[in-house]
C-alpha cells in the first residue's frame, strides 16, 4: 500500500479540523442568538481512540466527525447564549494551527515518497 | 460535506450583523421622529436572531431525538425585526405641532446611548465573523497546497 496509517491519520486530522472549523464559525456567527448553545468537535479524542484500537486502518477509515453541543459551559450572557467570544477566537486560532501542522507533516511525507519514487533525483 | 461550509456560516453571520447595524442606524435616524406613517411617534426596532435550522421541523426532530449531536452546525439568520412597544418620553413643548392639549409631545422610545452600544456590539461581532472567515480561507488554501 502506498500510504500507511500515519498518512491516513493525518488526512483524518485535516478533515476533523475542517469540521471543527465549521462548528467554531457557527458559534461565532450565533454569538448574539438568544439561548444558543455552543457546539464543538472532539476530533483529537476520536482520532486517539482510533489509533489505540487493534486494527488502526479500518478504525481510522470508519472515524467520522460530527459536532455536538458543549454541555460543560453555562450561560455566558443574560440571553442564555453559551458563547464566550474570546475563547471561541482562541480555539479558532488553535484549530487553524492544528490543521496547518497536519498539512505540513502530510506534505513533507508526500515529498519524501516522491523522492523515493524518483530515486533521489 | 461542502468544502466551503465554514465560509458560508461566517457569511451568514456577516449578513445578520450588517442588518443589525442597518436597523440601529434607522433607530438613530428616527430618534426625533414624532409622526410616522401611522401618525404615531416612531418606535424603535430590534433584530431577533436565531440559528439556521432551528425553526420548525428540524428543531422539533432534534428535541424529540434528545441527542446532543447535530448533523451540521448551522449559521445564523434573522428570525424577525421586532418593534419595541415600550412608551417613549413625554417632552413639554407647546409650540410643537404634535403637542397634545397639555402641551406635551410624545417622543419616540429611542435611547441614543442604547443604540450606540448596539452599534459597537454589532460592529465587533462583524469583525469576529471576518476573522473566522479568514481562518477558514487560510485553512482551505493550506489544504490545497498539498496538491502542489
Amino acid at each position: 500500500m502506498l500510504f500507511d496509517t500515519t498518512q491516513l491519520a493525518l488526512e483524518r486530522a485535516i478533515s476533523g479540523a475542517s469540521t471543527r472549523q465549521e462548528a467554531l464559525a457557527a458559534n461565532i456567527a450565533n454569538a448574539d442568538t438568544p439561548g444558543y448553545r455552543r457546539v464543538d468537535v472532539d476530533f483529537h479524542g476520536a482520532l486517539a481512540a482510533a489509533m489505540g484500537s487493534s486494527d488502526r486502518r479500518s478504525a481510522l477509515e470508519r472515524t467520522g466527525f460530527s459536532p455536538s453541543v458543549d454541555k460543560s459551559v453555562g450561560a455566558m450572557r443574560a440571553d442564555g447564549s453559551t458563547v464566550d467570544m474570546d475563547s471561541e477566537q482562541a480555539k479558532l486560532a488553535a484549530n487553524a494551527l492544528d490543521q496547518q501542522a497536519a498539512v505540513q507533516v502530510a506534505a513533507s511525507r508526500i515529498q519524501i515518497l516522491k523522492m523515493a519514487i524518483g530515486g533521489g533525483a | 460535506m461542502s468544502m466551503f461550509g465554514g465560509l458560508e456560516i461566517s457569511a451568514s453571520g456577516l449578513t445578520a450583523q450588517r442588518l443589525r447595524m442597518d436597523v440601529t442606524a434607522e433607530n438613530l435616524a428616527n430618534a426625533q421622529t414624532t409622526k410616522g406613517a401611522d401618525g404615531q411617534p416612531y418606535r424603535r426596532k430590534e433584530v431577533v436572531l436565531r440559528e439556521v435550522g432551528q425553526g420548525g421541523f428540524g428543531a422539533a426532530l432534534t428535541a424529540a431525538m434528545g441527542s446532543g449531536s447535530k448533523a451540521r452546525p448551522g449559521g445564523v439568520e434573522v428570525a424577525e425585526i421586532a418593534t419595541d412597544q415600550t412608551a417613549g418620553k413625554m417632552v413639554y413643548d407647546p409650540s410643537h405641532p404634535d403637542a397634545n392639549a397639555q402641551g406635551y409631545v410624545q417622543m419616540p422610545n429611542v435611547d441614543t446611548v442604547t443604540e450606540m452600544v448596539d452599534l459597537i456590539d454589532s460592529s465587533r461581532a462583524y469583525e469576529a465573523n471576518v476573522t473566522a472567515m479568514q481562518a477558514s480561507k487560510q485553512m482551505f488554501t493550506k489544504t490545497l497546497d498539498l496538491l502542489k
